[in-house]
């Protein structure tokens, strides 16, 4: 095992624990009756223990030793405590520290030096220890050999990438002892939708003081529980009250207050370059983020609330329509914040009653067709970055892209010259308000088929909606929508002396924009990036800045769903949790601005609509 | 004298970028690489203390640029530079041999502490 990765822990945590047994000693000498801070010294100083002997510092290891058992014969009854205890005590730490800060210069150990304290702290402890055995010594505590223990690992919920946080986390728990019972399986790690929890039988010698220590070395690590912590862990988080939304919404709406007081106190820190100031502008940072991470996570509900009404709709709806359907949901256990939730479920509705009415044929035309008289419609819900892509999937018979190019061209929403409709003109033709191919009027879905709704609503959630359909095999749509309302991380970008947020949900990578890789793709100007052409936007043009660019550009890509587009713009200025201001779009604004927000310097910015700009 | 980096990815945007970071924080910039094969031939010779590598290199990944590094030299200190939404190729990295992971756009402080965890 390679412990010198673990040395500066070791060390950092020893001197904290050895400035904390100063304290104590100090409180207990005022009053030498109490037992708290015997309490507190006997802990430390195990820690200490545990970590020397794993670590191979003998010398530090059995002073920590003598001394523990000197501190355990006190916490016994079976030393009275008097100052001369309390001043050997202070001796004992003294020492410790010496020893610790030979290890931390990295100076060989001088076994003989503390002779003398040595047979002062057994002499005190009525030599009961005798020479230290430290395999057969360890304390009552928590320190055996060898003991196999549950370990849980949560990684911050906010983390990009948990999967591979997760796993660099397994991988620190490698390097400590025997690891077993990964679950869920470390293929798990892979996925968009792993949660960040994970829990693993970890076999080895080191205290659980020690083992945290090391998996949150990994870094973006939330919470770790050993041993029987985890079982606590668990009960106390099935433990649940009812909180009125009303509350959860109000606490939202002060952290997003916080959110932005705090990223104008890191502006203002920044450029104070006083030390004192940016630490606690930033200790003040980690706090809010991680209140903002419960608050959010207080919020989230599971995706399957709402899926679990559709059943019963759909099944009393085929029966109005005569058809046979089965309705499948997956993913259930997805969660959504509460606010976002509560707007999916009118447009998922839409597209359940249109694949219904339009989708699914008659039993008689199913079987005429070779398929199933049953016809299904499948729900899913998939983590996609920072949003939940929610599909609605049926096996009827697809949409009638001829039936929508002949009406599309009736009506002059389509020129003469397309032939051909790709699935994004079909949405664009479809989410037509009041567009209707439907020769009848139905009861369920009506003269029009809702998809106009649907993508309003998405929009309006910053989310998207997108279709697929093949005749004759069915139709998928695909609604898009951030886990969240409130709060949204973004990347800031300027242009001229204007600066724009883009959710970083939408940002795949950041490149530079070379004009020399520039070509064309169907009369679009495009990048190359690794051998693909993206369509390139430039904010300069589309928002109609004057004047000269700088040379050195940057390319945000971004990637809604498939589609991508390289936004050009002149500067990048980092990231920012932004707060998402209620937004009425004033005349002639362009569409693909989405909404507004006060930067951290106090001023005011526009969000891009990422779905609007692919 | 800091520790040396060797700095692969095939964006002169992004390079430039983490040698800012890097040189910044007191780190010398021994070397860059736009491709996987380039990453290990300069591994070779320069022998840095730690390598950042992007994922999506041409010739040669960035992934198997980290499998052939670390299996010349098991100690070899690899950052991952990802993007979102690369969670599977992150894990296919760390199984590799990668130490750690930025994911981009990046922060300089997230850089950092990476590398801080990479060398600690």
């Amino acid at each position: 095992m390679d412990l010198s990765k673990y040395a500066a822990l070791f060390l950092a945590e020893s001197r904290e624990h050895l400035a904390a047994c100063n304290q104590s000693l100090l409180e207990w000498e005022r009053d030498l009756a109490a037992t708290e801070p015997v309490g507190n010294l006997f802990r430390a100083i195990h820690t200490i223990k545990g970590m020397a002997a794993t670590m191979g510092h003998d010398t530090v290891a059995a002073l920590a030793h003598r001394t523990e058992s000197l501190l355990d014969a006190v916490r016994g009854g079976r030393v009275a405590p008097s100052p001369d205890v309390v001043q050997l005590l202070f001796s004992a730490v003294d020492a410790l520290t010496t020893a610790v800060g030979r290890v931390g210069r990295g100076e060989a150990e001088d076994d003989n030096e503390h002779g003398a304290l040595l047979a002062d702290l057994d002499a005190a402890a009525g030599a009961a220890a005798g020479p230290a055995d430290l395999a057969d010594q360890a304390g009552p505590a928590d320190t055996a050999p060898l003991r196999s223990r549950l370990v849980e690992v949560v990684i911050r919920p906010m983390a990009p990438l948990r999967g591979g946080r997760a796993l660099l986390a397994l991988r620190r728990a490698e390097a400590l002892g025997r690891v077993q019972d990964v679950r869920p399986g470390a293929h798990m790690f892979e996925r968009d939708d792993f949660d960040g929890r994970f829990t693993f039988r970890l076999t080895g010698d080191l205290d659980d003081g020690m083992v945290e220590a090391a998996i949150r070395a990994a870094g973006d690590v939330e919470q770790v529980l050993v041993g029987d912590a985890v079982q606590g862990g668990s009960v106390a988080a099935r433990r649940q009250i009812r909180v009125d939304l009303g509350r959860l919404d109000a606490l939202m709406k002060q952290v997003g207050e916080l959110v932005v007081a705090r990223n104008r106190l890191a502006d203002i820190a920044g450029r104070s370059g006083e030390a004192a100031l940016g630490e606690t502008s930033e200790r003040i940072a980690r706090l809010v983020s991680a209140m903002q991470g419960e608050v959010l996570a207080a919020r989230m509900n599971p995706v399957a609330e709402v899926f679990d009404r559709f059943p019963r709709v759909a099944r009393d709806l085929a029966r109005d329509l005569g058809k046979q359907v089965r309705i499948d949901a997956e993913g259930g256990s997805i969660e959504l914040d509460r606010a976002v939730l509560d707007e999916i479920g009118e447009p998922l509705l839409h597209l359940i009653r249109n694949a219904l009415d339009h989708g699914i044929e008659s039993p008689a035309d199913r079987i005429a067709a070779g398929k199933p008289a049953e016809g299904r419609v499948q729900l899913s819900a998939t983590r996609e970055r920072n949003t939940v892509a929610i599909r609605v999937s049926d096996d009827g018979r697809g949409i009638d892209r001829a039936a929508i190019l002949v009406r599309g061209r009736r009506d002059g929403s389509i020129g003469p010259d397309v032939t051909v409709l790709s699935d994004d003109l079909l949405l664009r033709i479809l989410a037509r308000a009041g567009f209707s191919t439907a020769t009848r009027v139905s009861g369920v879905s009506g003269r029009g088929v809702g998809i106009d709704i649907a993508v309003t609503r998405a929009r309006a959630l910053g989310g998207t909606l997108s279709v697929t359909s093949e005749q004759g095999k069915g139709t998928t749509w695909t609604l898009r929508v951030p886990l969240t309302l409130a709060i949204v991380r973004a990347l800031l970008a300027g242009v001229g002396d204007e600066r724009y947020a883009v959710p970083i949900a939408f940002v795949a990578e950041t490149v530079e924009f070379d004009a020399r890789q520039v070509s064309a793709v169907r009369d679009r100007e495009a990048m190359v990036v690794r051998n693909h052409a993206i369509p390139t936007v430039h904010l300069r043009r589309e928002v109609g800045i004057e004047g000269n660019p700088p040379a050195r550009r940057p390319g945000i890509i971004l990637e809604v769903g498939e589609r991508r587009a390289a936004l050009v713009v002149d500067r990048l200025l980092g990231q920012q949790d932004i707060v998402v201001e209620p937004f009425e779009a004033p005349d002639g604004l362009p569409p693909f601005l989405g909404g507004a927000t006060i930067l951290a310097d106090g001023a005011p910015a526009l969000i891009l609509d990422a779905a609007a700009l692919v | 004298m800091g520790h040396s980096v060797l700095v692969c990815d095939d964006a002169i945007f992004m390079r430039t970028m983490i040698s800012d970071i890097l040189s910044q924080a007191g780190f010398e910039i021994v070397g860059e690489a736009e491709s996987g094969v380039q990453a290990v031939q300069q591994y070779r010779s320069l022998r840095p203390d730690l390598v950042t590598m992007d994922i999506v290199m041409p010739d040669m990944g960035g992934i198997d640029a980290v499998r052939e590094i670390c299996k010349e030299d098991p100690s070899a200190r690899i950052l991952m530079c990802s993007a979102m939404g690369q969670q599977a190729l992150v894990v296919e990295a760390i199984q590799a041999g990668a130490k750690d992971f930025v994911v981009k756009p990046f922060q300089p402080s997230r850089v950092l502490e990476a590398v801080q965890r990479v060398l600690g």
